[in-house]
């Protein structure tokens, strides 16, 4: 760095000294006339570097006459590049476009998603903010559900998991801030510890993808970006609030963020706080048994949510280091009739008394993160690292209930609390290698992901035992630019990983009838076992980009490690009233997959299909079987962890079509079908298949005056057919229609700007079935009709360019 | 680059037109049935078993393939922390904590490829169990995994 510096200062004291040459200065902005300060510019061939000063203003002297290439760079905007004929003085402006930058109106410019996405042979979709905002919903992932191929499987109103084309739970890596989110991807009753208001850009890739992230990037990708960096010299921050009126949540999230010139800050609260949801129902019929709903509420889901986040750290010009800690948490209550043995019934004067407090049975999640992200840029490198430390502590609390042969009354000697039904605690030890090459023609990445994972169990029920896991691998992938035309892709990967499971005995003693007699004796649930796996995948992909025209393909191997509760389940799940046994001797799944990726624009509109061929020579699934199980299982169904042969396919259709110059129809549809080939149930589709949808949209935004801008009224009419492909235990979900409004603007009083955005979810308050939720074996309908008002208020203390 | 497209889509066609050609054979989608209204069936709802004596549990089981397992399960409700999947209602005693429940967990082969079974087994009652209501859980599969659930509300008597 040193050495730089002063060849630029050699360089520089040169020219002053020489004086006599031309000078070259100028001006640069942003899209909103704001000066620009901090901007790299570099001059060649002459090679210097000057930076633009807190009015924007930067100069070059002593040039001789001649043709120059001035470059104009600054974190967070499209570079730019002039051609200047050199032969007097002269003056120049450049503007600098935003890539994204939260404080204005959330602008992602579209050529920056579609470049990412003519670059990539896989089917990706890019959202923003801006996005996130428009289609808020219950977490996350449900605001993801907008997007074609996208569903999530959901429990309550606060907590989902994302299912992409059918795949979900440890079949899709989300990835946060560089690094893959770990918390109990493998359960269904409980929802990603994610805020969404602290997520920048989310881009999905749909499809398989392990040779960039390793095992269970079979279905695909979630990749929550961060929020960008500030802008140099800057102090500013936003308050979020946002309040819903079917299950009553309020919440807010506060922002505040700053910058000198290299080093920033970045802190942010978050906090919602919400009531048990409402159905357009006055019963549900939890298997066999009727439960009624008091004021239509879905008894004991009310909850809340806490997040913490602080990012920091240092943005040079070749290197960078961002440092990301946060920490959420969340409380919430499960459905009070449908958990536990059997349905139950709970004593209504108790839990109907108030919509808001949390009683058992409920669950807390802590997630804790603390993350660095460096990168450094040296001739035709860009090395890159994530190093990551992950806690997910999750507690189930439930009121104490003997089944099998555990004593009636909990003994008062046990020291694991009366009412903790169950607890894991998981962390995480994460590093991940980069560098990426530009070599000619090719941009050439290897890297190395290594991750180490010790969880814990507690709780005085089992279901999993307590394991550690060791995953390493290796990649090379390299893109080759063969002309402007296309685009090659071709990825190799080897992984290798190892899981140690330990022994787990009962804590009460159960009767063991063998020859006629019967003993009494502690039951070893899971044993010890120690499993080594090792896997070899490819995938290879192109682009073709022609006017108009633009084509994707892409050919995969991907897989799977089993996970902890694939090979050594024991125990009963709570929520399904089923008892569920691992397979210790389960094979890695392996999954191949083609991607076809069809895109047409014209000016006027634009279609994108996307069809996908997908085979499993061995899907492990949840079987459940014909036996009841007789010890662990309290007579309950066994479901069976087993493989088999799978075919998958579908797509999605995307068109749009502007209609107006303010006036566009938008078209989504989605179609999966799964079909098992081999095993128990051969001719079955998978569990959670979601049925074929199509979304119509028409949105309007007008331009109204200079107050008011970025106003949309939007309409979403989505059509889902009736799920009669289904596998047991599911049950036929009917067809149903539902429309949901989407309006917003943002209003400018002086320098002040206020975003509303105004949601109506279900609007006719229509009664249906989510196939793919998580309380749709036991009837419950999806939530009624919900109006969701948001507004968001950007400030800035310091402005950039002061 | 043309000849590569079309390679590409000629696979894709050809892989989704494998598929369709897969015989659509019909998947049983049915659940099984129990049948607990017959005048031999018993215990019924409401019904009451007494203490130190044997019952015999009968009830009529159907599918429409092929019948899996039943499994019986008997434990306390003395917490009243169940209903029964029944429309009648059954008269309750107080809530009361449990000394010696009575719990019994047994499952029932059933006979391979029968679509009907009467099941009847000889259950014993403990004599030194705590009296009160009960609840008696049937659960059927059927050989495809379906499973069908039947709380019954009973009361075992001293």
């Amino acid at each position: 760095m040193k050495k730089i510096l002063l060849v630029h200062l050699l360089l520089f004291s040169c020219i002053w000294v020489s004086g006599q040459g031309l000078r070259l200065s100028g001006k640069i902005t942003d899209g909103y006339r704001h000066d620009l300060s901090g901007v790299r510019i570099s001059i060649h061939p002459v090679a210097a570097v000057v930076f633009t000063d807190t009015t924007g203003h930067f100069a070059f002297t002593g040039l001789p006459k001649g043709e120059y290439v001035l470059k104009a760079e600054q974190e967070g905007y499209r570079s730019q590049s002039r051609t200047i004929k050199l032969l007097a003085d002269q003056q120049v402006e450049l503007v600098l476009q935003e890539m994204h930058y939260q404080l204005k109106e959330v602008y992602v410019s579209n050529n920056h998603i579609k470049e990412r996405k003519q670059s990539e042979s896989m089917n990706i979709e890019v959202v923003n903010q801006d996005f996130i905002q428009r289609n808020l919903g219950g977490s996350l992932m449900s605001t993801l559900s907008r997007i074609p191929g996208i569903k999530t499987i959901g429990i309550g109103s606060g907590q989902s998991k994302p299912l992409i084309r059918g795949l979900g739970f440890n079949r899709v890596v989300v990835v946060d801030k560089g690094v893959k989110h770990e918390g109990q991807q493998w359960g269904a009753d409980h929802g990603l510890e994610l805020d969404q208001f602290a997520a920048g850009e989310v881009e999905l890739i749909k499809g398989a993808a392990s040779f960039l992230y390793g095992s269970d990037a079979i279905g695909g990708i979630i990749n929550v970006k961060p929020a960008a960096v500030p802008r140099p010299h800057s102090i500013a921050g936003s308050v979020d609030l946002i309040g819903k009126i079917n299950n009553n949540l309020f919440g807010t999230s506060v922002n505040l963020l700053g910058r000198s010139t290299h080093w920033f800050a970045d802190g942010r609260f978050t906090y919602q706080n919400y009531g048990d949801y409402r159905v357009p129902a006055d019963y549900v019929q939890v298997y066999n048994y009727q439960v009624n709903l008091f004021k239509n509420h879905i008894r004991n889901t009310a909850g809340n949510e806490t997040g913490l986040h602080l990012n920091t750290g240092f943005v040079g010009e070749r290197f960078r280091s961002l440092f990301y800690l946060s920490n959420l948490y969340s409380k919430s209550g499960f459905f009070a009739n449908a958990h536990g043995l059997e349905p139950r019934n709970v004593p209504a004067e108790i839990y109907d008394a108030s919509s808001r407090d949390v009683l058992k049975p409920s669950q807390q999640v802590n997630h804790f993160k603390l993350i660095n992200r460096s990168a450094y840029r040296f001739g035709r490198h860009q090395l890159e690292m994530e190093l990551g430390y992950q806690r997910n502590f999750r507690q189930e609390f439930s009121q104490y209930v003997n089944h099998g042969y555990m004593p009636p009354v909990y003994p008062d000697t046990m020291r694991i609390p009366v009412d903790l039904e169950r607890e894991f605690n998981k962390q995480v030890y994460d590093l991940n290698l980069r560098d990426e090459i530009k070599l000619g023609k090719h941009r050439l990445t290897i890297g190395f992901n290594g991750a180490h994972q010790d969880n814990a169990i507690n709780g005085w029920t089992f279901l999993v035992p307590a394991f550690k896991q060791t995953t390493a691998g290796a990649f090379a992938y390299d893109k080759f630019q063969l002309n402007e035309r296309v685009l090659f892709h071709g990825a190799i990967r080897y992984d290798y990983g190892q899981i140690r499971m330990f022994k787990y005995t009962d804590w009460f003693e159960s009767q063991i009838v063998e020859d006629r007699d019967t003993t009494s004796q502690k039951l070893v649930r899971a044993d010890n076992l120690n499993r080594r796996f090792n896997s070899l995948v490819w995938s290879a992909g192109l682009n073709y980009n022609a006017g108009k025209f633009n084509l994707k393909a892409n050919l995969g191997k991907s897989f799977r490690m089993p996970i902890a509760k694939e090979l050594s389940a024991n125990g009963v799940n709570y929520h399904y009233f089923s008892y569920e046994r691992g397979d210790p001797s389960l094979a890695p799944e392996q999954s191949y997959q083609a991607d076809l990726g069809l895109g047409w624009t014209e000016e006027k509109w634009s279609v994108q299909v996307s069809p996908f061929y997908n085979y499993f020579p061995n899907y492990i699934y949840l079987n459940p079987t014909a036996q009841h199980d007789y010890y662990y299982g309290a007579g309950n169904q066994v479901f069976q962890y087993a493989q088999s042969r799978v075919v998958r396919y579908g797509g999605e259709i995307q068109l749009k079509y502007h209609i107006l110059k303010s006036l566009s129809a938008e078209f989504l549809g989605e179609y999966v079908y799964a079909k098992q080939l081999s095993g128990d149930k051969k001719g079955y589709t998978l569990p959670f298949s979601p049925p074929a949808s199509a979304l119509l949209n028409l949105t309007w935004s007008p331009e109204l005056s200079e107050k008011l801008q970025n106003t949309y009224i939007s309409v979403d009419y989505r059509l889902t057919a009736a799920q009669n492909n289904i596998v047991p235990p599911e049950k036929v979900s009917p067809g149903y229609s539902v429309i949901n409004i989407q309006a917003g603007t943002k209003v400018s009083l002086g320098s002040q700007s206020l975003m509303i955005s105004l949601q109506a979810q279900n609007v006719l308050n229509t009664r249906y079935l989510n196939h793919t939720s998580f309380y749709r074996l036991i009837e419950l309908p999806e939530a009624g009709r919900n109006l969701i008002l948001s507004l968001k208020v950007p400030f800035a203390i310091k402005k950039a360019n002061n | 680059m043309k000849k590569q497209l079309t390679g590409l889509c000629l696979i894709l066609m050809v892989g989704i037109s494998a598929c369709k050609k897969d015989n659509q054979e019909a998947i049983d989608t049915e659940y099984p049935v129990i049948n607990v209204t017959g005048t031999t069936a018993f215990p019924k709802q409401c019904s009451t078993v007494k203490r130190g004596e044997k019952f015999l549990f009968q009830a009529q089981l159907s599918d429409n393939s092929q019948l899996g397992s039943v499994s019986v399960d008997i434990h306390h409700n003395f917490d009243h922390h169940t209903h029964s999947t029944e429309v009648e209602s059954c008269a309750m005693d107080a809530i009361k904590t449990p000394v010696k429940p009575f719990l019994f967990i047994q499952s029932y082969s059933i006979p391979a490829e029968s679509k009907s079974y009467e099941v009847k087994q000889e259950i014993t009652v403990p004599s030194d169990i705590d009296a009160g209501d009960y609840h008696f859980m049937i659960r059927l599969t059927d050989k495809e995994g379906w499973q069908t659930i039947k709380g019954l509300s009973i009361k075992i008597a001293s």
